[in-house]
């Protein structure tokens, strides 16, 4: 026993964790009601496909059902898919990470004007794609094209979050990893990637998700996947049931891969420890970097973007279909917007206590809300719509094929692309900031409205982006649940490709995809 | 720095949720006195039920999706279903909801209107007009065309043909010869034309294209395509001309659009009349002229220039009803790698 | 009245040693408080409990003598009036440095707020910073504004948790001096939690030592340095030097001498004798009872720390000495003591 060194004595009640109890740990208690119940609506309302798949596999015996999932087939399809989506997903991690950075983090030419064009693609209908790409290469079809087409669609699932995520960290730590003698790329590596990993995961697994929900590049790509095999089943046989037994399946993968990503998510905190509140971060200069760099993001946003907005342009020249009503436009793009808009409010709203409880209150509720919200993700949407007829003529007649029913159903179809973005926003804000709220006099519901979701806002407001564009092309629920006689520019667009109108289509993709550039354009201009 | 932005996201948030209340839409379908689900494209058929709202003298509501999509709908929707007509682009998904029962008998007189072959059997639809199934052909490329489909596994014709195997017409087609052939033939067809490298599209129109530009010699399209393009562009314009395959070859199998009164609306009167609307001469004169389809009913016959009138055609003979069972066709196709 | 009471809280986290075992502390108005203890010893878990970030197990909170946690009772935090200042300040950076200051004030009137706004700032000294964003000031300012925030509200009780931790040293001394004061202008209650003795010695108004999730000693900082509990707490907050002793009514015999004891130890006899290097002088070896070789010297500036091998004890003890050490190593050395000592079972 040295006298000098007292806090080196063995004190039998001292724990190896150190001062702090673990935030997780401390936190993990129940959630709030005032969180709980919104959440707990919310998820419901996530799970009420799989409630009508149960009833509908059911409905010839389990017998039956088995048959179609233990099909030959069934195991092929199931192969195809994931294939497809591990390939797309690891292209959009290349593409996404990597813009985010450049338009984040360097001294970037334009980075604001990329920032925007780079989300974009987002808008863009994935049968749009894989027309444009057809068209322009046929060799492609087959699995490359619907890989090609599904990539250049889905990557800004990937760039948004992880783009906000970079917002958040503290770049006092980049500072540090250049001190200690690693280069730009090595810090990225070791620092600024490590602290992406949820942002990033969460994306992935929106890909991972829409490509296995994905009908439209597919079909016209001709590679055939499993969410196909359902559409065959409802247009080929007018069987619901081999459709919701192959959509359990899919529901089963979904829950499958979001266990995967919550376990890979581990228990590490993001939230920013250090001195103080973070400084803005310097933009890295690029020097000889630049333009090599300006050329990647010029070669992703012009293949992603021009590619389709050309096939248009195509379209228009040789089409003789060409009718231009700029009054039905302006109408049917005003209807879209007030349709995705709403979707996307409820959406947003829906997700937040889902994805504040995610982020801070771990433990075996989270992890049930969460997996709610995903677990139907992966349905084709004309599955899911065709479920919400099912509750909707049964529970809730009154707004039967009604507005407030559509913007249901975006929410239902929708709900994990805000969760992720609010989720990986929220774990980056310092919890000890909800504590503080709560010690000077705020409720946890007040503590939400003026600490976490401001701090998250970044995050939020990329999450609501994303789902404003993602209602804006979504068709097969709008086309079973739109109010009679209401058309969106998906819609119309669909109207016209099915005639092969394609040059009276046209302006409708356009529109499409030049509106999506709105709240892209919204996000940028608040960005410093 | 993200202090104006919060307070813009509230904004946002705030602004859609009032927007849609702003944005005007739709219909209202509890002031319709019918509601049509119609599995034909708005385009197509837009001008008809403008017509069909006059005639039936109340409000009429269209929804427009894809006729599978549709028939899942209302099988969802059963007993409380919107829809009191049920206006399909095909003669599959019209049987699928009659097997289940959930079409409304039609009066005889409705059903005599229309030959039987265009009918359902169980006298809960009817054929509203017909399209055939033909080959483009480039004459600068082809002297004659074969005279049925058998030919096309032929050596000759390796990799000069177009087709879109994704299409539905071409699926019912592939459909009637397992009705008309069987299985095992159908399946040994397949086989040879994928092994001829047949061309694939992504629609009918760009077959057409592809034969009028000699991309290709020979096309297996439906019939009105060819005839919406010589009225659009004038005959001397278009290059590819079309041949009908005699003989109740498979490869001319005529395909039906129709309708069917959906059970358990109350709207059973107002649809009824639509029905009748749909047989009269003016709906008849209007898929002749307008669409360049077949017409059914009225005994009016289509005027477009050259059209050789359905009974002349000589079609394959199947109930159009037992199209619906589409899934052994699809995996067929997916067995011979053309989907 | 806003003095706090806690009594018998007891807060584990699944099986195993519990954090707090049966904690008792009263803290009475307008003091400040030090919790002070090694890492783990709890008193994060404590002022967690207090605030009512987390539940105890058993155990009761009274402020003022209104229950804020006990069996059947636990406000959310947002009702017990209880401000805190943690490590590192953690503003709002969001929000303006006003504005954070005024995060906690009632719905009263714009004119009320910005009032005591300004005052808070003014009395942490930053007049003038309210339009400031917090990534805008340096450490120490955000940890005083920080410290505005907490007591803006008028708080029954303000808890500090090691808010000087991320200070640099020199920086520390002020803005501890600037938190009392401000404390004290307030007449605020404040329990500080430190792991830092000279903190807690130097800033506090009563020390409570915990170990092993309980209050082993609460006195006012001269008291629990001079009459520490038990050699533990005599080790942890401040140099000590341990000899064997045998108490003879108010004296003890050492193999230093005899020393006056600070109070009659009734029943124990042998035990463990606690003095402070400060009470040792190096003298002449002849002008001495007891006396040893210095083994090392090492200098602090203000004093200088001599290692001196004592005959007759095992462990070499520490002398404080003023200045530059007159001794080097090798050199034989006498000692002597000054003032009292005190008494140990020892049994550690």
């Amino acid at each position: 026993m040295h006298p000098a060194d007292p806090v080196a004595q063995t004190d039998p009640a001292a724990r190896p964790t150190g001062a702090t109890p673990p935030a997780g740990r401390s936190r993990a208690g129940r959630p709030p009601a005032a969180l709980l119940v919104p959440a707990a609506v919310a998820a419901v309302f996530a799970l009420l496909p799989l409630g009508y798949l149960a009833i509908r596999s059911l409905e010839h015996g389990p017998a039956f059902a088995w048959g179609v999932i233990a099909d030959e087939r069934t195991a092929q399809l199931l192969g195809r898919s994931l294939g497809l989506a591990a390939v797309v997903v690891a292209a959009c991690l290349v593409l996404g990470v990597s813009l985010a950075w450049l338009t984040v983090r360097t001294a970037l030419p334009g980075a604001r004007a990329w920032s925007v064009l780079v989300t974009l693609p987002l808008a863009v209908p994935s049968y749009v794609a894989g027309f444009a790409w057809l068209s322009a290469f046929p060799a492609l079809a087959g699995f490359a094209g619907a890989a090609v087409a599904l990539t250049l669609v889905s990557f800004p699932y990937v760039y948004l979050p992880v783009t906000a995520a970079l917002r958040g960290t503290d770049p006092a730590q980049e500072e540090v990893s250049r001190s200690l003698g690693h280069g730009p790329l090595k810090t990225f590596l070791r620092v600024t990637l490590p602290q992406l990993r949820p942002a990033a995961a969460g994306g992935a697994v929106l890909v991972a998700l829409y490509v296995f929900s994905d009908f439209g590049a597919v079909s016209l790509m001709r590679y055939d996947t499993f969410t196909r095999g359902i559409y065959t089943s409802y247009r080929a046989s007018f069987d619901r049931t081999p459709a919701a037994a192959l959509s359990v399946v899919l529901v089963v993968m979904t829950i499958a891969l979001v266990a995967a990503e919550a376990r890979s998510r581990g228990r590490a905190g993001h939230a920013r420890t250090g001195t103080g509140t973070a400084r803005p971060a310097i933009p890295l200069a690029l020097g000889r970097w630049r333009l090599p760099a300006l050329a990647w993001c010029a070669v992703v946003t012009g293949t992603a973007v021009l590619t389709p907005l050309a096939t248009c342009g195509y379209w228009l020249a040789v089409g003789n279909s060409a009718t231009w009503e700029p009054d039905t436009l302006a109408d049917t793009a005003a209807t879209t917007l007030g349709v995705a808009a709403a979707g996307a409010a409820l959406t947003t709203l829906l997700a937040l206590p889902v994805a504040v409880i995610a982020a801070r209150h771990r433990g075996r509720t989270a992890t049930l809300l969460e997996h709610s919200a995903y677990a139907g993700h992966a349905l084709p949407g004309i599955t899911v719509a065709l479920s919400l007829v099912f509750f909707a003529v049964r529970y809730a007649e009154p707004i039967y094929q009604e507005l407030p029913l559509l913007v249901c159903a975006y929410a239902v179809l929708f709900l994990p692309v805000a969760v992720a973005g609010t989720r990986a926003a929220v774990l980056q804000s310092p919890p000890v900031l909800e504590d503080v709220a709560r010690s000077l006099g705020r409720s946890p519901l007040k503590v939400l409205r003026e600490v976490t979701v401001p701090l998250a806002a970044p995050g939020v407001a990329a999450g609501a982006a994303l789902t404003f564009v993602v209602c804006m092309k979504e068709l097969p629920a709008t086309l079973l649940l739109r109010p009679t006689g209401m058309d969106t520019l998906a819609t119309r667009l669909w109207t016209e490709t099915g005639t092969g109108s394609f040059a009276a289509a046209a302006p409708y993709a356009a529109a499409l995809i030049l509106l999506a550039a709105v709240p892209s354009y919204l996000l940028g201009r608040h960005r410093t | 720095m993200p202090r104006p932005l919060a307070r813009r996201s509230t904004a946002l948030l705030a602004a859609a949720l009032l927007l849609p209340a702003i944005a005007g839409c739709g219909v209202d379908e509890d002031d319709a006195g019918l509601v049509i689900y119609s599995g034909r494209n708005e385009k197509l058929v837009k001008p008809l039920l403008d017509e069909l709202e006059k005639a039936v003298g109340t409000t009429v509501a269209v929804r427009y999706g894809e006729s599978a999509e549709l028939a899942a709908q209302i099988q969802e929707e059963g007993a409380k279903t919107n829809a009191g007509l049920f206006f399909s682009q095909d003669a599959g998904a019209l049987g699928a909801l009659s097997t289940k029962g959930l079409l409304q008998k039609l009066p005889q007189q409705s059903l005599d209107k229309v030959d039987p072959a265009f009918r359902g059997s169980a006298g809960d639809w009817v054929g509203t007009s017909g399209r055939v199934r033909v080959l483009a052909y480039h004459p600068g490329q082809v002297a004659k065309a074969p005279d049925t489909v058998h030919d096309l596994v032929e050596p000759e014709w390796k990799g000069k043909i177009g087709y879109v195997p994704t299409n539905a017409s071409f699926q019912a087609f592939v459909t009637g010869m397992r009705v008309l052939e069987g299985d095992d033939a159908t399946r040994a067809w397949l086989k040879g034309l994928k092994a001829n490298e047949p061309k694939v599209y992504d629609n009918n129109l760009k077959v057409l294209d592809a034969v009028d530009e000699g991309e290709v010699s020979l096309g297996l399209i439906n019939h009105y395509y060819w005839y919406e393009r010589v009225a659009e562009e004038g005959e001397d314009k278009v290059k590819a001309k079309i041949h009908f395959l005699p003989g109740g070859d498979p490869g001319a199998l005529v395909n039906a659009a129709g309708v069917g009164i959906v059970k358990g609306s109350d709207q059973a009167p107002a649809a009824q009349k639509a029905v009748d609307f749909l047989l009269s001469e003016k709906a008849q004169k209007y898929f002749a002229e307008d669409t360049k389809e077949y017409p059914l009913a009225a005994g009016v016959t289509s005027t477009v220039k050259d059209l050789p009138p359905l009974a002349s055609l000589d079609a394959p003979t199947i109930d159009l009803g037992k199209l619906q069972s589409l899934q052994e066709t699809l995996k067929m196709l997916q067995d011979a790698g053309m989907v | 009245m806003t003095d706090l009471h806690v009594t018998g809280l007891s807060k584990a986290y699944g099986p195993g040693a519990p954090v707090l075992d049966g904690l008792d502390l009263t803290v009475p108005q307008g003091a400040l408080a030090a919790v002070l203890g090694p890492s783990g010893c709890g008193k994060t878990t404590l002022l967690r409990i207090i605030a009512g970030f987390l539940r105890s197990d058993a155990g009761t909170l009274t402020i003022g003598g209104r229950t804020i946690s006990g069996p059947g009772v636990h406000l959310p935090p947002e009702q017990r009036r209880i401000g805190i200042v943690p490590q590192e300040g953690a503003l709002f950076p969001h929000l303006s440095v006003a504005r954070n200051v005024a995060f906690g004030l009632p719905g009263a009137d714009r004119s009320t707020r910005q009032r005591r706004t300004e005052e808070m700032l003014e009395l942490v000294g930053l007049s003038g910073y309210g339009d400031r964003m917090p990534h805008e000031l340096s450490g120490g300012q955000q940890q005083r504004v920080a410290l505005a925030r907490a007591l803006a509200p008028e708080p029954a009780l303000v808890l500090l948790d090691e808010p000087f931790n991320a200070l640099d040293s020199a920086l520390r001394t002020g803005v501890r001096a600037d938190v009392r004061a401000a404390l004290q202008a307030t007449g605020a209650t404040a329990l500080l939690v430190t792991h830092d003795q000279q903190e807690a010695l130097s800033t506090a108004d009563l020390v409570a030592v915990v170990r092993g999730g309980r209050v082993v000693q609460c006195d006012t900082p001269h008291e629990v340095y001079r009459r520490p509990a038990d050699p533990w707490v005599a080790a942890f907050v401040g140099d000590a030097v341990l000899v064997a002793g045998t108490a003879d009514h108010n004296n003890v015999e050492t193999a230093l001498g005899r020393i006056p004891l600070t109070a009659p130890t009734g029943e124990l006899r042998q035990g463990v004798v606690v003095l402070r290097p400060e009470q040792l002088h190096l003298v002449d070896p002849d002008a001495a009872e007891a006396g040893g070789t210095v083994t090392d010297v090492r200098f602090y500036g203000h004093d200088a720390m001599v290692t001196v091998a004592v005959d007759g004890i095992d462990e070499a003890i520490a002398v404080r000495v003023p200045g530059q050490a007159a001794a080097r190593p090798g050199e034989r050395m006498g000692i002597e003591v000054t003032g009292e000592a005190t008494l140990h079972a020892a049994a550690m």
